[in-house]
């Protein structure tokens, strides 16, 4: 089975945005909900670094074992889900997530800040596949029809690379041999540590 | 813990099941996604529902949920820049429910930026016009489109009685397709004025005339996609990664595959100069020291192609003389770069062959817009870059059709396809369109008018507001007409402000209301109709590289929008001359079709080579996109073989002479008919003794091994190939020369017969010349560089001053008594301004459009960190930018960075919606507010126009900032 | 547990100060870039060693956003499921055990000289108001709180996942509107009590004698308060106002701080709570089955006079009453009615 990843080539990423607003098209993604964002580091220096990230389907997730409730479910593809149902809006994932990625509704409203949303790396929820109960709690289901992430299916530069986590590896690694440059996968070491060959 | 079922099954078709559903959870929000798997529209009948009107499908309520409701996939193009990247609809019912990659266009391959990412929203449209409004006493009120057009067709056929036809100005749009742009232009022609334009006046217009000027045709040379056969990229006054982001993708991949050097020259450390191998920081306004910089290294090196400048440049010589004077220490002191760090970029562009020159707006929206358009291509005539793959100058063009309008003379000095508009040139148009010369003539005000330049979009309020006796034309303009034009695009707008207030109607058409509508405090003879977005409407667009692709309406007009042809219609029907309009276009009720707007093209735009481009063959690149080259762009296989794709123009004879189109202009390594080119002979055969004709160049399989003139009788009877052209041709040729056949040239014979001659003896119908590094004909022959209007080196003004004041396009342009006053002291900072990926133009769609708005929320001015400590600007915090002229201001907010340099501030100019620190949100018809809105920084840009096309100046002048 | 906060307070003030001082202050990016120039796939690093955190810019109006990579959210994590767990369950359980020690050691400390049968007003009405409202809705935020840290190991396996999200989401509410009357509580405990919880010489002497509780008949003299109910009340305030801090941090999120402030927030509340509830134990311990006749007090505010003079001798005194059990309840001053408390007093005052 794929074990799924994303990987943002920073050298190639011009911080477009393509990604950010296929997401919001793709699920209907509401305003003050970023699944996906991009990052710029050194903005308006030399090295400027542009990365585009999202949740990244860690290995061993840590808002999988920080949840109170115990809502998180990691797929046969590894990517990393919730329940909606389960979820009660505590926040903690957001306090353990390394990268950000999970959102809620109302940041900032008394008491309640609604069910957890984030990146499903396009692939629904728990509820039956590609049924419109799942679209409306998780957006569309787009591994389910043998489809990526859309993301990185529409990303300009080819920068933002999803799928099985050996094939974009090789894809990426072939590139930094072509172009004799690299700056590695970002976030990789934090979401994957445990996956790394030895 | 859970676990994931997993339907094995992994299809693509199967996505119905997938599109149906319709919230984000939480939201409780249903959208027309959700409510349509409700309404109960069955699978079945998709192609009748398909057809349904928007309206009709609102209506229907919720029914039993069918997962299996069939999806429609449609392709079109995204409508907001000229890359043209191919989109992929899925329609359900009638309405655009997903999007998805466009994997087999050979330009986008897939991809998007932001803004082709979210086009989906457009038909959506919660914010857009959704029926024609007018203005009464200051408040909008909903009417019919009978009432629209009744009223404002009296208005305007009071106003031409009263004064004239030239008191109209007619905006069109980039954003038309080629047929709307067409239909637009011929509109105007029939109205009886030249005063018609669009966005290429403020976009390439500099670049159009100075390359035309150059070698004969106003596009870019090669194609995105061809970049990636270069050695080395140097890109000056552009910002693509923002502008034009999926062009990055093969200028990465070049930069990658071939390790080709990058060079990014640009007074701001863009997010392009962010992948720049080398950048350089210039002084703003100073594109062409810098450029004859380089070039005194190469001619001091010896590093320019002698044999191709022998061959096929004509005037070099002058230009060396004038290199001469840019030693290294005089660009160091005008432009602020050292001599080495040009040394090495021109060594690398000599060294790394081919090497391209990409620039965009950074570098023609300047005072000296022609001139610097003029140096780029010398200095890659230079090189000999000029017609050879991964060489070339690659223009990015702006909008996503403003090549093709161009080409379809949307614009005040020509007719379609850059004919002119001198008698021959009318009389040309007049036998296409099948109307009779004299009545043409007498819609005009007078012969002369209708020989002569209109009035461009950068001056029309210059032209409401002029003074009696000040214009070259019976009166002001009394009437403004706009299709699909943002109003915060041009310059000076406070004057502009009082234009607006001074016409007599105002008429936008447009899918949102734009800042014409909402800037102003006019109170009445104001109209909205909704026009609808591209696509809504079938027809082609150009893309940069000048291949045209087709695109079917992907839904119908949504509300009670209309679509451009339509709307044309009606106004032609009300104003009059709707028959000699539509003679040969077919007209089903009130919707011109737009192929046959398409064939009327192809049967007149001859010189352009835009007559192969049949709505048939376009429609097939379209359905096999996957059998192009991702590089080459040519078909190896299926019903396309052999050809470019989109046909780039020019596309020679009939589309039954099977041209591919020519990828690479003016390459002549290659057959004509493989799309080999050479220099246009454009501007005679010989000047002072000197021949204009190519010296021993000649394009492949030629059977005239030297230069050559463009192909008329005469010349085919000197040949003596006149015998090839068939009877029916000859008829045609008769009949067009009447006594004169010797002059019908390859431009004007209608039969097409002279350029299937010339191309089946393989020579290119425009003839073989030389190129031109000096333009006699322009009023810098041979680019010098001259002080922005507004500089903060007075101490160079002596040496390097502005132009004289002089008239053109019927009125005055100052230059030297706008330098002449100092102001430097009060307002110290350059103010130049550029895009930002999320929104486009004058951005009223982009930032009504929420997966965009939301990126961008807050109008800006890039400040250097040096200067803001000394100014006491905090980031983040609202300052006022003050300009120079009107007492202008602008209220945003700072955005501290060393992304600009010292002395120089940025500011974004999407922007629109604050004036003076005052939100107008409240002035824009209810429900149709942008989500944000800003100051727009054209409120504080200043006077400064090129020469050549009134292009204005955006790019150099002069503010001052201060904390809020 | 020490090193690992060594190490995670400074990476968390770090994280504070950037994110408040940000978005001017751009974190330092190393440029590391892999082998200069790799010639083989091999060559291709990866995992990239990512040291501290990485902030950059986002044109989102959402300063979290700006941070790409937080580690110490790797930190907090072990805090939550690990030491936190550890540290609270330790503290709680280790007071339960000691009380239950102490019970079988000590048994019900007994008033020595009997009941009097004659009680003295030891509480107003609105002291007992003060305490209660403060005890129940502690109750409450207890329990709810130990659901969230507690429940998913011992709770969800026995009752399942959707009746635990069921509790969670009730209980997450009543833990947020409840921490309203927590805080009035505390508040207005502080108010009624805080002059007789100053701490005096005479604490030092009770602390020293360890309170008389671990040998029968010596009662160290105290007055209204002695020193471990002054701990107590100087706990329930200053922990009280901690949790009340750290919760409301927690229940408008990013208000003030970036995550790094949301995470130091719920290690506050969470060692908070296990201080809180450890003490409160014992408070309730001594309060009922630890020691005779001191639940009236809280009860229905009056207590024996006999268990007045032996715990709070000098609080009996500043009362006029005679502290010498001997004397009987004849001694009582006023005829029929409860002896005045302080109570009373500090309301005369």
């Amino acid at each position: 089975m794929a074990r799924m990843k994303f990987l943002c080539d920073s050298d190639r990423c011009i911080e477009c945005n393509a990604c950010v607003t296929a997401c919001k098209n793709e699920h209907e993604v509401p305003w003050g909900i970023n699944r996906r964002r991009v990052v710029t580091l050194n903005d308006g220096m030399p090295g400027e670094k542009s990365i585009s990230m999202a949740c990244m389907h860690c290995t061993d997730a840590p808002c999988a074992a920080v949840c109170p409730v115990d809502c998180f479910y990691t797929t046969a593809d590894g990517v990393v889900l919730h329940s909606k149902e389960l979820c009660i809006g505590c926040g903690y994932c957001f306090y353990a997530c390394p990268f950000g990625a999970p959102q809620y509704p109302n940041t900032t409203n008394f008491g309640g800040r609604g069910k957890m949303d984030k990146c499903t790396f396009c692939a629904g929820g728990p509820e039956e596949d590609m049924t419109m109960v799942e679209y409306h709690g998780y957006g569309t289901n787009r591994l389910a029809e043998g489809k990526l992430p859309l993301c990185a299916e529409m990303c300009s530069t080819r920068a933002l690379l999803a799928g099985d986590g050996d094939i974009i590896a090789d894809i990426y690694k072939e590139r930094v041999v072509r172009r004799g440059y690299g700056s590695g996968a970002w976030g990789w070491s934090t979401a994957y540590k445990n996956d790394r060959a030895v | 813990m859970l676990v994931k079922r997993r339907s094995g099954t992994a299809q693509r078709t199967s996505l119905a099941a997938t599109v149906a559903a319709s919230t984000i959870a939480g939201t409780g929000q249903i959208d027309r996604r959700g409510f349509l798997r409700n309404s109960g529209l069955a699978a079945g009948g998709m192609a009748a529902l398909g057809a349904l009107p928007f309206a009709t499908v609102r209506k229907a309520e919720a029914g039993a949920v069918d997962p299996d409701i069939e999806v429609t996939r449609r392709k079109s193009i995204c409508t907001h820049c000229s890359v043209g990247c191919t989109v992929i609809a899925e329609v359900q019912n009638g309405v655009w429910v997903g999007q998805e990659p466009g994997w087999d266009s050979p330009i986008s391959q897939g991809t998007h930026c932001a803004k082709g990412a979210s086009v989906r929203e457009l038909t959506k449209g919660e914010r857009r016009n959704k029926y024609p409004v007018k203005l009464e006493n200051g408040e909008w009120k909903r009417i019919t489109w009978d009432q629209a057009i009744e009223e404002i067709g009296n208005k305007l056929l009071e106003i031409r009685e009263k004064s004239g036809p030239d008191s109209v100005f007619w905006l069109g749009s980039a954003k038309f397709s080629n047929e709307g742009a067409y239909l637009y232009r011929k509109f105007a022609a029939l109205w009886g004025t030249n005063t018609v334009d669009h966005q290429a006046r403020i976009c390439h217009s500099t670049t159009v005339a100075g390359v035309a000027n150059t070698w004969g045709y106003g596009a870019m040379t090669n194609s995105y996609n061809d970049i990636q056969n270069a050695k080395a990229l140097m890109i000056i006054g552009g910002n693509p990664a923002e502008a034009h982001p999926v062009s990055m993708q093969h200028m990465l991949r070049a930069k990658e595959h071939n390790r080709a050097p990058f060079i990014v020259i640009d007074p701001r450390f863009t997010r392009t100069a962010a992948h720049a191998t080398d950048y350089i920081r210039i002084r703003p306004g100073t594109d062409i020291p810098v450029i004859w910089g380089m070039l005194w290294h190469i001619f001091e090196n010896g590093w320019e192609d002698k044999e191709y400048i022998r061959q096929r440049v004509y005037g070099m010589d002058e230009i060396r003389a004038e290199v001469k004077k840019w030693n290294p220490e005089e660009v160091e002191r005008v432009a602020g770069v050292p001599g080495d760090q040009l040394r090495k970029a021109a060594e690398t562009m000599a060294k790394n062959k081919p090497s391209t020159l990409i620039w965009c707006m950074g570098a023609t929206q300047k005072t000296v817009g022609t001139a610097n358009v003029r140096a780029f291509s010398i200095f890659q005539l230079a090189l000999g870059n000029i017609g050879v793959e991964g060489g070339g100058a690659n223009i990015y063009r702006g909008h996503s059709n403003v090549q093709g309008a161009t080409d379809m003379g949307l614009d005040v000095t020509s007719l379609p396809s850059y004919y002119g508009l001198a008698e021959g040139a009318w009389r040309h148009w007049a036998r296409v369109w099948d109307v009779d010369y004299e009545w043409l003539k007498g819609r005009f005000g007078s012969k002369a008018l209708m020989e002569t330049k209109g009035i461009p979009t950068t001056r029309w309020f210059d032209a409401v507001l002029a003074k009696p006796g000040e214009l070259e034309q019976p009166n002001n303009i009394k009437a403004f007409v706009t299709f699909g034009h943002g109003g915060n695009t041009v310059t000076r707008m406070p004057e502009m402000r009082r234009g607006l207030e001074a016409l007599e109607l105002l008429v936008v058409v447009d899918p949102h209301p734009t800042t014409f509508a909402s800037v102003s405090d006019r109170k009445n003879g104001t109209y909205i109709l909704p026009a609808c977005t591209q696509f809504e409407l079938a027809g082609c667009r150009a893309a940069s590289n000048r291949s045209l692709q087709w695109s079917d309406a992907v839904v119908p007009p949504i509300f009670e929008s209309k679509d451009d042809y339509e709307t044309m219609y009606l106004l032609a029907r009300k104003l009059g001359f709707a028959e000699q309009l539509f003679k040969h276009i077919t007209v089903d009720g009130t919707k011109p079709r737009a192929e046959d707007i398409l064939r009327e093209i192809n049967r007149g735009a001859l010189a352009t080579g835009y007559t192969g481009q049949s709505p048939e063959r376009l429609k097939a690149h379209m359905d096999n996109q996957a059998d192009f080259d991702k590089i080459t762009m040519r078909a190896t296989k299926g019903p396309c073989a052999g050809d470019y794709y989109g046909l780039p123009w020019p596309c020679w004879g009939t589309p039954e002479m099977k041209h591919p189109g020519s990828a690479v202009l003016y390459d002549t390594s290659k057959h004509v008919m493989d799309g080999g080119l050479t220099f246009r002979a454009r501007f005679g055969i010989e000047r002072n003794g000197v021949s204009l004709l190519a010296d021993g160049s000649y394009s492949k399989g030629s059977e005239i091994t030297d230069g050559y003139p463009e192909f008329t009788m005469a010349v085919l009877r000197k040949l003596g190939w006149d015998g090839d052209l068939t009877p029916d041709e000859m008829s045609v040729i008769n009949a067009i020369g009447g006594d004169n056949v010797d002059q019908v040239s390859w431009m004007t014979d209608l039969s097409m017969g002279i350029i299937r001659v010339a191309l089946k003896h393989g020579c290119v119908p425009h003839g073989n010349a030389k190129a031109r590094a000096v333009a006699w004909n322009l009023p810098d022959p041979v680019p010098i560089h001259r002080e922005p209007l507004y500089t903060p080196r007075r101490d160079l003004i002596a040496q390097y001053p502005a132009m004289d004041d002089r008239r053109d396009f019927r009125m005055t342009q100052l230059g030297k008594s706008v330098q002449a006053r100092d102001v430097s002291k009060d307002f110290p900072i350059i103010l130049t301004s550029g895009r930002l990926v999320e929104y486009e133009g004058g951005g009223e769609e982009t930032r009504s459009n929420p997966w965009l708005a939301e990126l961008q929320q807050t109008m800006f001015v890039e400040v250097n960190t040096q200067d803001a400590e000394r100014l006491g600007i905090r980031h983040k915090s609202d300052v006022w930018v003050y300009g120079p002229e009107y007492n202008s201001k602008a209220r945003v907010m700072a955005f501290v960075t060393n992304r600009v340099g010292q002395g120089v501030a940025f500011m974004p100019f999407h922007f629109s919606g604050h004036w003076e620190g005052v939100d107008q949100r409240s002035k824009y018809p209810p429900g149709t507010d942008p989500i944000v809105l800003g100051a727009p920084v054209n409120a504080v840009m200043t006077y400064g126009y090129d020469p050549v096309t009134f292009m204005q100046e955006t790019k150099v002048t002069l503010c001052r900032i201060e904390p809020a | 547990m020490t090193s690992f906060l060594g190490k995670l307070f400074p990476a968390i003030l770090m994280a504070v100060f950037l994110l408040t001082t940000a978005p001017a202050a751009y974190a330092q990016l190393d440029q590391r870039v892999s082998p200069a120039s790799p010639s083989t796939k091999e060559e291709v690093e990866l995992y990239e060693q990512l040291q501290g955190k990485l902030s950059g810019y986002v044109s989102i109006p959402d300063g979290k956003l700006a941070t790409l990579v937080q580690p110490e959210g790797r930190e907090w994590r072990d805090f939550r499921n690990y030491y936190g767990r550890i540290i609270s369950a330790v503290m709680m359980l280790g007071m339960l055990a000691l009380l239950g020690v102490f019970y079988l050691f000590r048994g019900k400390i007994r008033i020595a000289a009997g009941r009097a049968g004659r009680t003295v007003t030891r509480f107003m009405p609105i002291d007992r108001f003060a305490h209660w409202l403060t005890a129940t809705s502690f109750m409450i935020l207890a329990l709810t709180g130990l659901v969230l840290s507690f429940g998913r190991p011992l709770l969800i396996p026995v009752i399942g996942h959707e009746a635990f999200t069921a509790l969670s989401t009730y209980g997450k509410y009543s833990h947020n509107f409840l921490s309203f009357p927590f805080v009035l509580g505390v508040l207005l405990m502080l108010v009624l009590w805080i002059k007789d919880n100053i701490p005096e010489k005479a604490d030092i002497t009770w602390i020293k004698q360890g309170g008389g509780f671990l040998n029968n008949g010596s009662h160290p003299e105290a007055g209204r308060f002695n020193a471990g109910q002054k701990m107590i009340f100087w706990t329930i305030i200053l922990g009280g106002l901690a949790m009340a801090v750290s919760g409301y941090m927690l229940m408008f999120p990013f208000y003030l701080t970036g995550v790094g402030g949301m995470q130091i927030s719920h290690i506050v509340h969470l060692l908070g709570t296990a201080v809180m509830v450890s003490v409160i134990f014992g408070h309730i311990y001594i309060g009922t089955v630890g020691m005779e006749g001191a639940f009236d007090a809280m009860g229905n505010g009056e207590v024996d006079l006999n268990w007045a003079r032996e715990h709070h001798a000098g609080w009996l005194k500043t009362q006029g009453i005679s502290t010498d059990t001997r004397d009987g309840p004849s001694k009582v001053p006023t005829g029929g009615g409860p002896v005045p408390g302080l109570g009373q007093h500090a309301g005369a005052d």
